[in-house]
């Protein structure tokens, strides 16, 4: 099929449905072609998100918002998403009365000062409680992220139609950064001993291209151990990649790299 | 870490997603605020199509925000505008939900398809379409389209069946889901280039 026939199996592309020899035959397709091709599927997707809007509109739970608000805040500030609960006020009353009655009602200050304390350390207890709940709750999202990355990485690089790279330091001194490259679901990076880098800077990852400029795919760090490990999508065809490029950019990354390659990976 | 101290927009004036986005980098809460005010309804409701179920459904949505908070980094306006990003990372979510809860039924461990969201382009500048503009057209053309038609659409969208899981499910010969298919994304596609028009 050439390019205007295949042009018409974008959106079914785009929309998961194409299998077997069509996709196989579009994606050859679109490894050859050029950006006008590429650029036809990106908008497929685009239009195909697009089908979103036909799913009936439900309004979320208003509590959905506050508790989004809250992890987030928690995350991003733990000493922030401790919620002091209130104290139970104590008040007083004066009035006269006759000796056995202060007796009593100083006897029953007691027990009432007893209990305020005792609700007072209850109520600590709970807010702590609540505070590792919140913690643990976190943790077990963070985990279950990094559980869902590491899956998606081990699925890539598992994969048979995984192209591996090593991405040779410029700097010898420095480790080797893995890459398996599948034309689909994207390209796994994973590197251990990995230098930490100021928190103004990143790493970035480029496809570079045959022929063109580099195209950003990926910024990351390293996590506290050292490690990498994430999967970025393809961007570019498969056969248009000539090689896998990292340099040190400013936060947030860079349209075109502006430091030397400090690791590279030829794309056979 | 510590919150980053910002500048609030104007009143009155609402800010672009990109400059959210920016500020959501900038660690702005507000800016995810109003984020989720934009996007929020629209993301739970295609959230909860596909997961058909609620407390499942808001723990997807709140997945989706933690991830556009903790990875706004990655997102690059320059390759295309915040929606689709927002939409195709909650549907692959969602998807990614079903495919899981349907292992479970089959106690299969097959693992599921790409989840990695790709690009996407959008042939307009951001803010230039009404989004409720967008929003009618869809729903006025999947109103318009044969019960059958439909049914494979939604079946490809929301549910992640390819041609032949279609043909299967609905007991269609392949062929006609593909032009059922075929049909219904022409059809789509005349659809959104009225609405940009």
């Amino acid at each position: 099929m050439n390019c205007e026939q295949l042009a018409a199996l974008y959106e079914e592309y785009a929309l998961g449905v194409l299998e077997g020899e069509e996709r196989a035959e579009l994606e050859a397709h679109l490894a050859k072609s050029g950006d006008k091709c590429v650029a036809g599927v990106a908008e497929a997707r685009w239009m195909v998100s697009q089908l979103a809007h036909a799913a009936p509109d439900t309004q979320p739970p208003a509590a959905l918002r506050g508790r989004i608000m809250d992890a987030v805040k928690t995350s991003a500030d733990p000493a922030r998403a401790v919620v002091p609960l209130e104290k139970p006020k104590s008040s007083t009353q004066g009035a006269i009365f006759p000796a056995w009655a202060w007796v009593a009602a100083a006897a029953l200050a007691l027990i009432t000062g007893y209990t305020i304390r005792q609700m007072n350390n209850q109520n600590d207890q709970l807010a702590q409680l609540r505070k590792e709940m919140k913690l643990a709750t976190l943790q077990n999202q963070a985990l279950q992220n990094q559980l869902d990355m590491d899956r998606m990485v081990a699925m890539v690089m598992m994969s048979p139609d995984s192209t591996p790279l090593k991405l040779m330091p410029k700097d010898k001194n420095m480790p080797m950064v893995h890459a398996y490259l599948h034309p689909h679901m994207g390209v796994a990076i994973t590197a251990d001993q990995m230098p930490s880098i100021p928190s103004a800077r990143t790493l970035q990852l480029w496809f570079v291209p045959k022929n063109g400029k580099p195209v950003s795919a990926a910024i990351f760090h390293a996590d506290a151990l050292g490690q990498i490990a994430f999967v970025a999508p393809v961007t570019l065809p498969r056969n248009e990649i000539a090689a896998l490029a990292v340099t040190d950019e400013p936060a947030g990354g860079s349209p075109q790299p502006t430091t030397p390659i400090a690791w590279m990976a030829q794309v056979n | 870490m510590l919150l980053a101290v910002v500048q609030p927009w104007p009143e009155g004036k609402q800010p672009t997603d990109a400059v959210l986005m920016e500020r959501i980098l900038q660690r702005d809460t507000g800016a995810l605020e109003a984020l989720y005010d934009r996007y929020g309804r629209l993301v739970y409701s295609l959230v909860l199509r596909i997961a058909q179920h609620p407390s499942s459904a808001e723990e997807i949505v709140q997945d989706v925000f933690l991830q556009v908070w903790r990875s706004a980094d990655r997102f690059q306006i320059s390759r295309g505008p915040l929606e689709p990003w927002l939409f195709t990372m909650a549907r692959n979510r969602a998807l990614d939900f079903l495919r899981l809860k349907r292992e479970k039924q089959r106690r299969r461990e097959d693992s599921d398809s790409d989840i990695v969201p790709s690009a996407v382009v959008r042939p307009d500048p951001e803010g230039d379409i009404d989004q409720g503009r967008r929003a009618e057209k869809i729903r006025a053309l999947m109103t318009s389209l044969p019960e059958t038609q439909r049914r494979a659409i939604e079946l490809a969208f929301f549910e992640g069946m390819s041609h032949s899981e279609i043909a299967a499910a609905t007991g269609e010969p392949l062929g006609t889901v593909k032009s059922w298919i075929r049909g219904g994304l022409l059809r789509l596609r005349e659809s959104l280039g009225e609405a940009s028009s």
